[in-house]
């Protein structure tokens, strides 16, 4: 960690290109001390923040940065201090989303849309998460994967809906991307990686509808969801995934039937590129998972409802 | 190519809908016992070790049949892992870099002239405005999501959290992806 901060402010300090009254680097490494020590009540330091420097509030709302440096206030202060607003979460959801779908389309069947809908929002229900506007959408490609953004938003490929079996096993996939969401997992990301992010200033192109201060928060298109999450993360969103479906009254063992389904695919199968380099090995989420879990389901009795399943053609 | 993919397919349909009754090969991920019944009350009727290949005969809610050597019987689903490549993702590192790039040519066979979803297509990828307001008008209330659940019999029920394991060493290559 320390190692982490020392680099961003190492990395802030050559962007902040000589500043002579105001050390940009120096003042935000502050703040980011601050944030990861809450409970100390920091205070700024006054000699250095005064002549420039509004005083830092613990607001979204950052301190603008000296006339002709390269930083824009706005993204900067894109919630680097405190948690993110839902209205912030729902715009990085919204834009993620956008992005992803520039990449790929909804397949074109709207029962089956509708579908996945019905059964994801009633896993949703089982989150404590009611905050956030739940949609489901199952993406226009062979490659096995599933994505999800912040503000509820939440992704299934055509392929990986190919090797489900059941509705409860649908609802184990989408119980592990609803757990996203409501771990936060992403907003987490995006909060350790805004200070570089909003520095780095990546391509913005003028697509309608896009959100320019987001877009500049989340890097280039949709690489956020190429990037992946930090492997615990991923066994997290397995084990509440797991229990949402349960809780939603489905068989728990729809998400590990799934993993296996995916175990047993040929290693070299081209479908699994990205899912597996953002993803453990499916080897892996089984065994992590089997420790949690033992013998704590035995006595969880859902169903697979088999007879209402959607099979897509 | 096309035919090829779509034989693959119809294999693959296959090979998941007799998921409750599958002959496949399969390697035990922790130390756990064999059963006469898929319950952990059922009579004990052998030991398998992490690591001992099995033979997956039949699966059942969170419980697989397998043959372990001389001995067949019930173990926990989430004690083995079905395929090839052993214990983590042993032996199909290599399928990172491989199935990433673009100009790997299995990844065209795959997916019969749909390409498949990339790094770069991620990084490329512009707001579409308009699939987005297509998402947004498929959501469904929660109202709607109730009954449809009790049209099935679903109902809502109590299950504890998972505690979070203590953290161990896999030796698995995926670690740092």
């Amino acid at each position: 960690m320390k190692i982490k901060l020392m680099l961003l402010a190492v990395t802030l300090v050559s962007f902040s290109g000589g500043a002579a009254a105001f050390d940009l680097g120096k003042f935000l490494e502050d703040r980011v001390k601050q944030e990861l020590n809450k409970d100390k009540p920091a205070q700024p330091e006054p000699s250095q923040t005064t002549k420039q420097a509004p005083a830092a509030s613990q607001s979204a709302a950052a301190s603008p940065p000296p006339a002709g440096q390269k930083v824009d206030a706005a993204q900067l202060g894109f919630a680097l201090f405190g948690d993110y607003s839902l209205e912030e979460e729902n715009r990085i959801g919204s834009q993620i989303s956008g992005n992803l779908l520039g990449a790929v389309q909804l397949v074109r069947d709207d029962e089956l849309q509708n579908y996945v809908n019905l059964v994801g929002h009633w896993v949703a229900l089982q989150s404590g998460r009611q905050d956030v506007t739940w949609r489901f959408g199952v993406l226009d490609t062979e490659d096995i994967n599933a994505f999800a953004a912040p503000g509820g938003y939440i992704f299934v490929t055509r392929g990986l809906y190919r090797l489900l079996d059941n509705e409860a096993d649908l609802a184990g996939v989408l119980g592990h991307e609803i757990a996203h969401v409501t771990q936060k997992h992403h907003l987490k990301v995006l909060k350790q990686s805004s200070l570089i992010g909003a520095l780095g200033q990546a391509a913005s192109r003028k697509a309608r509808g896009s959100d320019p201060v987001v877009q500049n928060l989340i890097g280039n298109g949709a690489e956020i969801m190429a990037r992946g999450l930090d492997k615990n993360a991923e066994y997290e969103a397995d084990r509440v995934g797991m229990v949402y479906a349960a809780r939603a009254g489905y068989t728990p063992w729809g998400l590990p039937g799934v993993l296996q389904n995916m175990a047993g695919l040929p290693a070299r199968d081209s479908r699994t590129g990205l899912l597996y380099k953002t993803h453990p090995h499916p080897a892996d989420r089984l065994a992590a998972l089997g420790e949690a879990v033992d013998g704590r389901l035995d006595d969880v009795r859902g169903k697979e409802v088999a007879d209402r399943f959607y099979r897509i053609r | 190519m096309m035919k090829t993919s779509l034989i693959s397919t119809v294999a693959l349909v296959l090979c998941v809908a007799s998921a409750t009754a599958w002959a496949a090969s399969g390697t035990v991920l922790r130390n756990d016992k064999l059963y006469s019944q898929p319950s952990a009350s059922a009579r004990v009727t052998a030991s398998v070790p992490k690591g001992a290949s099995v033979e997956i005969l039949a699966r059942q809610g969170g419980w697989l049949r397998v043959k372990a050597g001389n001995s067949t019987g019930w173990i926990r689903l989430l004690s083995v892992r079905a395929g090839a490549g052993g214990l983590g993702g042993v032996g199909v590192g290599d399928v990172v870099g491989a199935a990433t790039t673009r100009s790997d040519p299995t990844r065209v066979v795959a997916v019969a002239g749909l390409r498949g979803l990339n790094e770069e297509d991620l990084k490329q990828a512009q707001f579409n405005a308009d699939e987005l307001a297509r998402l947004d008008a498929l959501k469904v209330t929660a109202a709607q999501a109730r009954s449809f659940a009790g049209q099935s019999g679903l109902v809502a029920v109590r299950v504890p959290a998972l505690p979070k394991p203590k953290p161990e060493q896999s030796s698995s290559p995926w670690e740092n992806n």
